[in-house]
């Protein structure tokens, strides 16, 4: 009897401090979660603002004053359609080459046995070593010798089989039963029909958070076009909006104000739509995706 | 396969070499020419831009003419100028402001995500990594608009609050934390999502187990949640070590190098040559930084390992 009376209040107090922790934590989160989406808001509704509004009362939220005046501006002076299109020959075609040869690479990998194939392997593993960053001058000159300074093929060839792709494959090619594989065998699948009829079906849910994964890394990428395009319509997407902030943003020194800072955030919103829908729409892929990269150390 | 062989038997001779040859290397030709692609592609522009640079890194050469052998001054001149000494310096400045607050950031954030009684956690996680895939030059622009130093927004609110002004992106002190600040808005829900993975693996025996012993939140988590996240910490460290080191768009887009050079990563500079057409100093420089890099990917996983026992 005396033990139950100490009891009840205890309880009632460890709940109590539960759910004070239980808010704090909600709380914190929230602020966290605004602090991260809070500027991309800002930016969506901002570039429906005039241009000066934006620098003189940036945070203000008058809805009266939106207009689409900074987006058909914009796009009556740069040609977004070009960046538009140049990013999506980029994206598709090294899209194409790391869904089709990465899988490839990582089956031979995977499911068979041949000499060299453990020094091979570690071969691919260590190109991950090196920096990207240290073959930009050398790529320019040889890109330079091939005749190949503003062309796809200089977009879309270097760094095309990643390594990282190919691991990751065969990570999840192990995991196919060799059972299936022997089935196919014996209907007389060449080694090539097994992969094209047998393993590539199989492995669609990790084909398509590579896909993700490649699609945003190639449509952000940014490093390596802006060092070999100088030709206004070979710019990709991200070369454009970075040529368009940097020249808006050089002029307005000293001259017109801010009031081009409407067009610049117009810009910017046009170039991260298609990624945000697409991150939304195929969220959990792209989570699955993050995380495999995340696996390779 | 076997079709693929009836067709090109070879005459006699060569074909008991070829047979040989083909169970020699373990019964089919076909996995090299899984992979050849793969290496042709790294052949092509890994291993023949990367010998080049090193054959360039010993030449005089500003893009016309035929490079001239000088021997090892390039590397002389770099390990004696005040301007690479200055981007490796930045670069491990901006490390010190981004790895460290990165890592712990990411670790509260991500065991506060896994508390079993939280409701809304996929919009949390959704709304954590939406910054991360924003391309990087809008990013860089919502900055510029932010931290202006007569009308961002930033200095508009800090103003009404009669608080002291700072030139964010003008003033060398101030430069480098607005961009560290930049790289780690966009780059925390990938860390975030990396440490989430590593809770979600630890057994909640373990868990259930210590607190059966009394033992409270905090010492659960550095007795427990901090030796098991041991692993993942090291690995994000290293790949975010590595990527500081060649942080290049960050600076591009965001201050271009200055104010007075305070920006200008060691990735960075490598722009510099390519501006003045100074080839051979820029291959010096980008074969060093590759060094800096194997070291370092291969030293700090074995000082971090050091600090295990």
């Amino acid at each position: 009897m005396v033990a139950n009376v100490s009891r009840v209040p205890t309880k009632r107090r460890t709940a109590a401090r539960l759910a004070i922790g239980d808010l704090a934590r909600h709380l914190a989160l929230l602020l966290v979660a605004l602090a991260f989406l809070y500027p991309l808001f800002w930016v969506t509704i901002s570039s429906f603002k005039p241009g000066d509004d934006i620098a003189t009362s940036p945070l203000s939220l008058d809805l009266g004053n939106l207009s689409l005046d900074n987006y058909s501006s914009l796009l009556s002076a740069v040609p977004m359609g070009v960046g538009f299109k140049n990013t999506a020959i980029v994206v598709i075609g090294k899209g194409l080459l790391t869904m089709f040869f990465c899988p490839l690479a990582g089956f031979a990998f995977a499911k068979f046995h041949f000499r060299g194939r453990k020094v091979l392997f570690t071969l691919v593993l260590g190109t991950m070593m090196l920096p990207p960053i240290v073959f930009m001058i050398p790529l320019l000159l040889e890109m330079g010798t091939l005749g190949w300074v503003n062309s796809y093929q200089a977009l879309i060839l270097p760094g095309s089989i990643g390594a990282f792709g190919i691991f990751w494959m065969r990570q999840q090619i192990s995991e196919v039963p060799d059972d299936l594989l022997d089935a196919g065998r014996m209907d007389g699948c060449s080694p090539f029909g097994l992969f094209w009829r047998i393993v590539l079906p199989v492995l669609r849910p990790a084909l398509a958070a590579l896909a993700i994964l490649t699609f945003i890394d190639v449509y952000n990428d940014f490093v390596w076009p802006v060092v070999i395009i100088n030709s206004n319509d070979m710019q990709t997407l991200q070369v454009m909006l970075s040529a368009v902030t940097t020249q808006i943003n050089n002029a307005q020194i000293g001259t017109t104000g801010q009031s081009a800072w409407g067009e610049i955030l117009a810009a910017c919103a046009l170039a991260t739509l298609p990624l945000l829908v697409l991150f939304v729409i195929l969220q959990r892929h792209f989570i699955q995706g993050v995380l495999a990269g995340s696996v390779k150390g | 396969m076997k079709a693929l062989d009836a067709q090109r038997i070879p005459p006699a001779a060569t074909a008991a070499a070829f047979f040989r040859a083909r169970r020699w290397v373990g019964g089919s030709f076909a996995p090299y020419t899984f992979i050849l692609p793969f290496f042709v592609v790294f052949a092509a522009f890994g291993l023949y831009p990367l010998l080049y640079t090193f054959r360039l890194s010993l030449t005089y050469w500003h893009g016309s003419g035929s490079p001239r052998f000088i021997g090892l001054s390039n590397y002389s001149f770099l390990l004696t100028d005040s301007l690479f000494w200055q981007s490796i310096g930045n670069s491990a400045f901006l490390w010190l402001l981004i790895v460290p607050v990165q890592t712990v950031f990411s670790v509260l954030i991500a065991v506060i995500l896994s508390a079993k009684t939280l409701r809304l956690r996929w919009l949390f996680r959704t709304a954590f990594l939406t910054p991360y895939v924003v391309p990087l030059v809008a990013v860089a622009q919502i900055w510029l608009i932010f931290f202006d130093g007569t009308d961002g927004a930033v200095n508009t609110i800090l103003h009404m609050a009669h608080l002291p002004t700072a030139g964010w992106l003008t003033d060398p002190t101030w430069a480098k934390p607005t961009m560290a600040l930049m790289v780690l808005w966009k780059n925390c829900g990938f860390s975030i999502l990396i440490m989430l993975a590593a809770l979600q693996s630890i057994p909640e025996a373990l868990y259930e187990a210590a607190a059966l012993d009394g033992a409270g939140a905090v010492r659960l988590f550095w007795r427990i949640t901090v030796p098991m996240l041991r692993r993942t910490i090291s690995f994000f460290v290293i790949i975010a070590t590595l990527g500081v080191l060649q942080m290049f768009a960050e600076p591009y887009v965001l201050t271009q190098g200055g104010p007075y050079n305070s920006t200008t990563t060691a990735g960075y500079h490598l722009l510099d040559y390519i501006n003045n057409a100074d080839f051979g100093t820029g291959a010096a420089n980008s074969f060093l930084l590759m060094l800096l890099v194997i070291a370092i990917a291969l030293l700090l996983p074995w000082l971090l390992r050091m600090g295990e026992e």
